[in-house]
């Protein structure tokens, strides 16, 4: 490429993607995911597609772009054969801008009186939900509506907040509405543009000699920017989302070293150079509180990091706050590795956090696939660093995911039973296992959506669908959606394992069949099979046909059909196995599971 | 600081060889009115002048814009 490192600004970007998509065209390069996205604005975004696809990219995703045209947004939505339903897209951006909507109104919002600026507000807010009821009548992606930018200025200056129903209040109103009337629609999320904005700058946001000369409603410059916003949404969608902080102890939980500067002399609390790591652990905990699993990995002398954890009187996460804390000698790569395998994660659903610079860089050679923050080097800036993390986002967050943090506790007393049991079916015996079969409902589709999105070891095909698409399949008759809950002695582990099958006349087909992380080993999986097989013969098939689609993550689940009674009918270009099973074949599951059907 | 010939080269995703003064609008075809304000924005960003809008208007080759930041520099 010509002289790209020269400038960082968003000509590079346009480089970067013509010499991407040629990559991929002269199929030098390709990436395993890809994602649709459709861009309908009501001005000129020449510089976005480029943009989002180099970053795109960069998290290994392919893009395809439908950029709908110049402020056609309402035909291309209300008409069915449309290029944007033609286009079929997995994320449909919507981006109007104020002056637009707001048409001359804009610059003489007095002209009119506070009556009719609440009817203008109710107006645009119909309109709106109607052409979004439309696409989804139509589509099944996710949608980003962007709200509107608060203008700073009125005419009417200091009055402004005196008038009945102002010009400004006017906008807030119609972004309030937004906000509220799509609270619980699963597919529609609000990009809170005004906010970023007001992050930007208002007065930086616009270039009015640009917006003059070529319509740009927003400085191309702050493309890139709004781009990395867009990706806390894609990241989700392509299931790319981080689980597991991993953090370093000295200099990263507190300030200083415990071994050198001993209990008193370590900075945590409150006083000047205290408060940044104690409210860098008030937003670690608040992570936790969402789910996100906290774990250590620091070289350090066990006893000395402990004591900080139970003797500071300032220290506001304790031991129990972690799954894991691997606090030793090793290196931190093998550490690392057994962090992932102990809590059963991918390395790449882990955030590594350390104040060192080669460590960092040791990992980012060694573990490519974990995400390394770039801590800066004042931590007063680390609260920052933090909150910028837009990789935790999942599009619901289920009663599941929120008791994750307790989830590990227990787990870590199950590992301690296993320990002394000597075989594991007494082990398996003692937890008192108990599977409840349910049906699909408003409560658990979202849980079931999510199985799908981020299962990735006992997956048998590893499909993602949506929480529309699990919607889809309940209704209809001829799938079998099933999920079920596994509780033990020790706790609930909430819903964990997933089936879809499609039923044929005769044959009957596994679409997805996968199994939490969290259960495996507990020959649970069996009654979910038994179920189907269950219910299969009762509506008189004759076979069920399932299917083995290799990745690199799902070796747990490689053995499933070999292991419970399918024969091996058909390989198909040397990947995917076909198994069926003749159900006039009598099957048994583990009599000490106990199973409740709802 | 970079340089404006580097900005140009980079912008229109040229050799930096081709950037003289002869190149213009009309004898450019990367230099199309879309780039033509990236390029604009990008000066401004990298080496901190502001045009006008007039300005803009104006600058039709390599030269002219040249000269413009050179009169902004003085």
């Amino acid at each position: 490429m010509i002289s790209s490192k020269a400038i960082r600004g968003i000509a590079d970007y346009f480089n970067l993607y013509k010499k991407i998509e040629q990559g991929i065209e002269d199929g030098k390069i390709q990436s395993e995911k890809i994602i649709k996205i459709a861009i309908l604005s009501s001005f000129t975004t020449k510089g976005l597609k480029e943009t989002l696809f180099v970053k795109c990219w960069g998290l290994g995703i392919s893009s395809l772009f439908y950029i709908g045209e110049y402020n056609q947004y309402s035909q291309e939505i209300l008409n069915k054969n449309s290029g944007l339903y033609k286009f079929d897209p997995d994320l449909i951006i919507i981006f109007i801008d104020i002056k637009t909507i707001m048409g001359e109104h804009f610059f003489l919002p007095y002209q009119i009186s506070d009556e009719q600026r609440k009817e203008w507000v109710n107006e645009n807010l119909k309109e709106i939900q109607s052409l979004i009821q439309k696409i989804k009548k139509g589509s099944s992606a996710k949608i980003l509506l962007h709200n509107f930018e608060i203008p700073l200025y009125s005419p009417l200056g200091i009055l402004e907040n005196k008038q009945k129903f102002g010009f400004i209040e006017s906008v807030e109103a119609l972004n309030v509405s937004l906000r509220d009337v799509f609270k619980a629609d699963t597919q529609v999320f609000i990009f809170n543009y005004d906010s970023f904005c007001s992050r930007i700058g208002k007065q930086k946001i616009i270039d009015y000699k640009m917006y003059y000369l070529g319509d740009m409603k927003m400085d191309l410059q702050y493309i890139p920017e709004l781009c990395s916003e867009y990706l806390a949404y894609i990241k989700p969608l392509t299931s790319i989302t981080k689980k597991c902080i991993v953090l370093d102890l000295d200099n990263t939980l507190w300030g200083g070293i415990i071994g050198e500067d001993g209990l008193e002399g370590i900075k945590i609390g409150p006083t000047p150079e205290g408060r940044p790591f104690l409210e860098f652990q008030k937003y670690l905990l608040s992570l936790f509180n969402r789910g996100v699993i906290l774990t250590i990995n620091s070289k350090n002398n066990l006893e000395d990091a402990l004591e900080v954890f139970q003797e500071h009187p300032h220290m506001l996460l304790k031991e129990e706050h972690f799954a894991t804390m691997k606090i030793n000698w090793k290196d931190k790569i093998s550490n690392m590795k057994t962090i992932a395998e102990e809590i059963n994660i991918g390395l790449d659903s882990l955030v590594y956090i350390d104040d060192d610079k080669l460590n960092r860089e040791m990992i980012r050679d060694s573990l490519p696939e974990v995400l390394v923050v770039d801590l800066p080097e004042d931590p007063s800036l680390y609260l920052k660093a933090l909150m910028e993390i837009n990789d935790f986002n999942t599009f619901q967050i289920t009663e599941e995911d929120k008791r994750k943090g307790q989830t590990y506790v227990e787990q870590r007393k199950r590992q301690d039973i296993q320990k002394f049991a000597t075989d594991i079916t007494k082990y398996l015996k003692k937890l008192e296992l108990v599977v409840t079969i349910e049906k699909p409902d408003p409560f658990n589709i979202p849980r079931i959506s999510q199985l799908t999105q981020k299962t990735n070891q006992f997956t048998l095909t590893t499909i993602r669908y949506l929480e529309e698409e699990v919607k889809q399949f309940a209704r209809s008759d001829n799938f079998l959606v099933v999920s079920i809950k596994v509780e033990d002695k020790f706790g609930d582990n909430g819903i964990t394992g997933v089936a879809i099958v499609e039923k044929g006349a005769n044959k009957w087909r596994i679409d997805t069949f996968l199994l939490s992380c969290r259960v495996i080993g507990r020959r649970v999986e069996e009654t979910l099979l038994a179920y189907i097989l269950e219910m299969a013969k009762k509506e008189k098939a004759n076979i069920l046909i399932g299917e083995f689609i290799p990745t690199k993550k799902n070796i747990p689940a490689k053995d499933f059909y070999k292991n419970n009674g399918f024969k091996l009918v058909e390989r198909k270009d040397d990947k995917t196995e076909i198994w069926e099973y003749n159900l006039r074949k009598d099957y048994k599951f583990p009599d000490f599971i106990k199973v409740i059907n709802r | 600081m970079v340089n404006l010939k580097e900005i140009v080269s980079c912008v229109f995703n040229i050799d930096i060889a081709k950037v003289n003064n002869e190149l213009s609008r009309n004898n450019t075809e990367e230099w199309d009115s879309f780039n033509h304000l990236l390029l604009i924005s990008e000066i401004e960003k990298e080496m901190k002048v502001k045009f006008t809008i007039s300005e803009v208007e104006q600058i039709k080759t390599f030269k002219e814009l040249r000269e413009i930041i050179a009169s902004k520099k003085d």
